[in-house]
């Protein structure tokens, strides 16, 4: 082997070491799951799967998974979209105030959840929102929304200006140009938008306690598990998400896969590098 | 030379400036902007409203007194938790992305079209499995009787602490932004143009200089903002430093929270977020000059 | 078209409701998820108690026999901080709960910032009740009841009974001792360890204390500090202890080692000499709530035997009942659990501790304000 070899062998098990701690708590959480006493210590007890039949017999469950299923997939796309706009609003135009037009899409994240929470409890209530899942909705679509502008105006960032004026001189409409150019442009960054700003309203609990009143969403049962009889359920339903989000990866990574000869997809200009 | 390629096409986003205003970009510029007046914009005046309210009878009472704000700067801790929380954030926003950016490299440069998406999705799944559950989980794992220990014990070495302290801190932080540093730094390079990293190998580059010279300048404002957001969701975070950190010592997040304890004393509270606000804003509008910044120099 | 003036809530709320749907027809999913989005809210629904509780209060385990009796349906919402429960019950519409369940401490923040009602001590069976519980002073005030109590316990020490042994562990003074350097965990609340230190520092009552002895207490506190491993509440607490990190905990009790004993943990409880402290549940009714009568009738339910005895086998966590009747109650139908939280009658039991002299309230500072403890344990944090 020549050192560069070595060198590449090196860095594809420095990569598979990151995935390996990004992993990590998920498989530690698989494994406590199925283990049969509340408070996991080494060596480990026997195998159970009594949190699994814990978590089917709690009636408050069902619902709280169909709020934050729900919940995050408006989120999702209500945030792309705003996300979206003010991302390309950003690398179309120069206009006067735009520093202040960045910060109020930049700022929620800076804010403290905790404190964030109550100062949403209160204004929702005053509008009369308190307690319904719109409530969790607008709150983490205001969180949300940084993630995917960011994702999306760094896409936009990496295209080659000339395109969409180019698209106009041949007298395309600003609408088709739009349509024809940026769009499919930006199509993987918006499906990356649309996927991680639903994760971060899926794993958002400290707000959504304050806002939801009885509408709970599964993060806030987490959180009540958490804070109450902790037990190993709260790894089993971890373990559920991941095992359904998992399959949803493979399976979209299947389509992909099917797509790919048939249209080439915008990342493919890269390949060929290596 | 190539670098001033890439400055030179970057550069042209300037012309598109021009272009008047009509249907077509008030469509995309007004969403965000009422969206956010109206729902985010009320919160935080409140926010920083309720700073000068006081607690009476545990209820919170409107009034304008600067005495939350006298109190809270004036604690002699306040300032040592401020610049801790401070150091602990670019900490971790320097370990996660020295960390990420080897990783996002080989992902971005070496990895196939379907291997590329693969471990996008997969940096994704850790956001739907909670993150308390995946902190909690880490401490099986990192406690004095925990996997490492154990295996470390095999070794005849340890035990080592390793939760309770900063080093709990810090796994913490990086189970939070470890995969949105990843994210972001593979979109940023995956987005660097491949002709110009080719140009630099046939200029004869080598792949380190190519990396410092090529890749990193022209991934700059992705890397920036991957490190921008790992300071913020660690300067803000409970979660770690509570429970892998063990409270001790404490960051601005677990001082809120101690804070409201004096009888639902939320005013308070809220000038430590109000300090925070500013100070992530100020980070984050510097970061911002950083990465677009140094875009005129040849 | 004549238009009315509307109110800058109502506007926001029309607005909102445009804006929602503009969104949710940009993706079918959304929309089909729309209608579902806009429910009445629990509280406006005949027929259903809401209930703010600590976790595990609204579990069929504890409300099932009301519900099946009456029909009314119970829907709880779990808060896990007292001064979250009194952010929310503060800023929610009004009417919200019904029915709050909170610690005696912030019961009396409750009744100051008048969010709960007066009761009538004849609607209870308050002669049931052990008769240090009858007139409980955590939830009377001024001759007037505003909660009913229904569940306490006692704060000592927890440790683990591996490593120490029960002689050892009869004076708070064992923490101190070098043997349990970087061994002693914090529970994550200002009030529960440092009413502790203060019974080790001698003062009785431990709350009502002199500036001067308060001077000694943050002295005791800090000196505690090389000796301590983590600060931490609930989960964090849990695995201080389940994990070995921490063999003491001072301010704590069988509610947390009872769940741990259960799984084999090798941990134990005990009120040292000097004293512990009770904690105490009581439940009361809003004074928002549209249903009075209804809410009543709940309160009622949990001072019955049968509802005491729930409230004793109630999964989330454990605590002591202060019903003698459902003392017995439980002795009949659940003896088991009747052993394991020393509530038999014929036998040692709880109540003897109070015969000792050993258990104070625990109850907020009296010469000094809640901030200056709260300020003190932050600074024990960082030093």
């Amino acid at each position: 082997m020549t050192p560069g070899r070595i060198a590449v062998w090196l860095l594809w098990s420095y990569v598979a070491a990151v995935f390996l701690f990004i992993m990590a708590p998920i498989a530690t959480s698989f494994v406590v799951s199925f283990n049969v006493d509340r408070f996991p210590t080494l060596p480990l007890g026997g195998f159970s799967s009594r949190w699994y039949e814990e978590i089917g017999r709690d009636p408050m469950l069902p619902p709280a998974f169909r709020n934050t299923i729900q919940a995050g997939l408006t989120v999702s796309v209500i945030a792309t979209f705003l996300g979206f706009a003010a991302a390309y609003t950003d690398y179309r135009y120069r206009f006067f105030g735009k520093p202040v037009y960045l910060t109020l899409a930049l700022l929620p994240p800076t804010i403290p959840v905790v404190i964030l929470g109550l100062a949403m409890l209160i204004f929702l209530s005053r509008i009369h929102l308190f307690g319904t899942l719109a409530a969790v909705v607008i709150s983490h679509v205001v969180v949300c929304l940084p993630f995917a502008m960011a994702l999306i105006r760094l896409r936009l960032s990496q295209m080659d200006p000339s395109l969409e004026a180019a698209a106009w001189n041949l007298g395309a409409t600003q609408w088709r140009a739009f349509r024809e150019v940026i769009l499919p442009f930006t199509l993987p960054a918006i499906l990356s938008a649309l996927f991680i700003t639903m994760a971060v309203s899926f794993d958002e609990y400290a707000i959504a306690w304050f806002v939801s009143g009885f509408e709970e969403t599964l993060p806030v049962r987490i959180l009540a598990m958490f804070q109450g009889q902790v037990s190993p359920r709260i790894n089993a339903i971890g373990s559920i998400v991941f095992t359904i989000t998992m399959t949803l990866v493979i399976m979209a990574q299947a389509l992909l896969l099917l797509r790919r000869p048939s249209r080439p997809a915008p990342l493919r200009r890269q390949e060929g590098v290596s | 030379m190539t670098v001033r390629t890439a400055e030179a096409i970057v550069e042209r986003v300037g012309v598109r400036s021009r272009v008047r205003i009509g249907p077509f970009a008030l469509f995309w510029a007004l969403p965000m902007v009422v969206w956010q007046l109206l729902f985010f914009v009320a919160p935080l005046c409140f926010l920083v409203v309720m700073t000068f309210w006081i607690v009476q009878n545990f209820r919170l009472t409107p009034a304008f007194d600067f005495q939350n704000w006298r109190e809270m700067l004036g604690a002699g801790y306040f300032w040592q938790i401020y610049f801790r929380t401070f150091v602990y954030g670019l900490l971790a926003a320097a370990t996660a992305s020295l960390i990420a950016f080897p990783c996002s490299y080989m992902l971005a440069f070496r990895a196939s079209f379907s291997l590329r998406w693969f471990s996008v999705f997969l940096l994704i799944t850790p956001f739907f499995t909670s993150y308390l559950v995946r902190t909690y989980s880490w401490k099986v794992v990192l406690t004095g009787n925990g996997i490492v220990n154990a295996g470390l014990g095999w070794l005849d070495l340890g035990p080592f602490e390793l939760v309770n302290n900063l080093f709990g801190t810090m796994v913490g932080y990086l189970t939070l932004t470890l995969p949105l540093v990843l994210l972001l730094q593979l979109f940023s390079l995956a987005y660097v143009d491949r002709n110009l990293v080719e140009a630099a190998h046939n200029l004869g580059c080598g792949a380190l200089r190519t990396v410092f010279l090529v890749v990193i300048p022209s991934a700059r404002v992705g890397l920036v903002l991957a490190a921008t957001f790992a300071f913020i969701l660690s300067f803000g975070d409970y979660v770690s430093p509570s429970l892998l950190g063990g409270s001790k010592p404490p960051t601005l997040s677990v001082l809120i929270v101690d804070v409201v304890k004096s009888g639902a004393n939320w005013p308070d509270a809220s000038v430590v977020a109000v300090v925070m606000i500013v100070t992530l804003l100020t980070v984050s509008f510097a970061a911002l000059i950083f990465a677009y910044g140094g875009r005129g120099r040849g | 078209m004549m238009r009315k003036p509307i109110g800058p809530g109502q506007f926001l709320a029309t607005l909102n409701r445009r804006e929602f749907l503009k969104g949710s027809t940009a993706a079918a999913v959304g929309a089909a998820a729309a209608p579902a989005l806009w429910t009445l809210p629990a509280h406006a629904q005949q027929n259903v108690l809401t209930l703010l509780s600590w976790p595990g209060y609204a579990a069929p385990e504890v409300v099932g026999p009301f519900e099946q009796a009456t029909g009314v349906k119970i829907v709880g919402k779990e808060y896990t901080g007292g001064d979250n429960m009194l952010a929310l019950l503060n800023s929610s519409p009004p009417g919200t709960f019904d029915l709050v369940l909170s610690d005696a401490e912030y019961l009396h923040m409750l009744r100051e910032a008048d969010l709960i009602q007066k009761l009538e001590p004849a609607d209870f069976p308050m002669d049931d009740f052990w008769p240090e519980f009858q007139k409980f002073s955590g939830f009377w005030a001024d001759n007037d009841m505003y909660a009913i109590m229904t569940s306490f316990g006692y704060l000592g020490m927890t440790y683990n009974a591996d490593k120490l042994t029960r002689e050892e562990m009869e004076s708070y003074k064992i923490m101190w001792d070098p043997k349990v350097e970087k061994k002693v965990g914090m529970y994550d609340w200002y009030l529960p360890p440092m009413l502790c230190l203060s019974l080790y520092d001698g003062n009785k009552p431990p709350y009502d204390i002199t500036d001067e002895q308060f001077a000694k207490l943050k002295e005791t506190l800090f000196s505690l500090k090389p000796q301590v491993v983590g600060i931490g509440a609930f989960a964090g607490a849990f695995s201080m202890l389940s994990q070995g990190e921490a063999w003491i905990m001072p301010g704590t009790g069988a509610w947390l080692t009872l769940l741990l004993k259960k799984d084999g943990v090798p941990v134990d409880d005990i009120v040292p000499e000097e004293g512990g402290l009770q904690w105490s549940e009581g439940m009361a009714i809003a004074k928002a709530t549209s249903k009075p009568e209804l809410a009543l009738k709940f309160l009622q339910y949990m001072a019955s035997p049968e509802g005491q005895m729930r409230v004793a086998i109630k999964p989330a966590y454990s605590g002591s009942i202060p019903s003698k009747a459902g003392w017995k109650l439980l002795g009949e139908q659940h003896p088991d659990w009747s052993k394991l939280l020393l509530h038999e009658l014929d036998k040692p039991n709880v109540m003897d501790e109070y015969a000792k002299g050993k258990i104070f309230i625990r109850d907020l500072p009296k010469q000094q304000s809640l901030e200056e403890w709260n300020q003190a344990f932050t600074e024990f944090k960082n030093l």
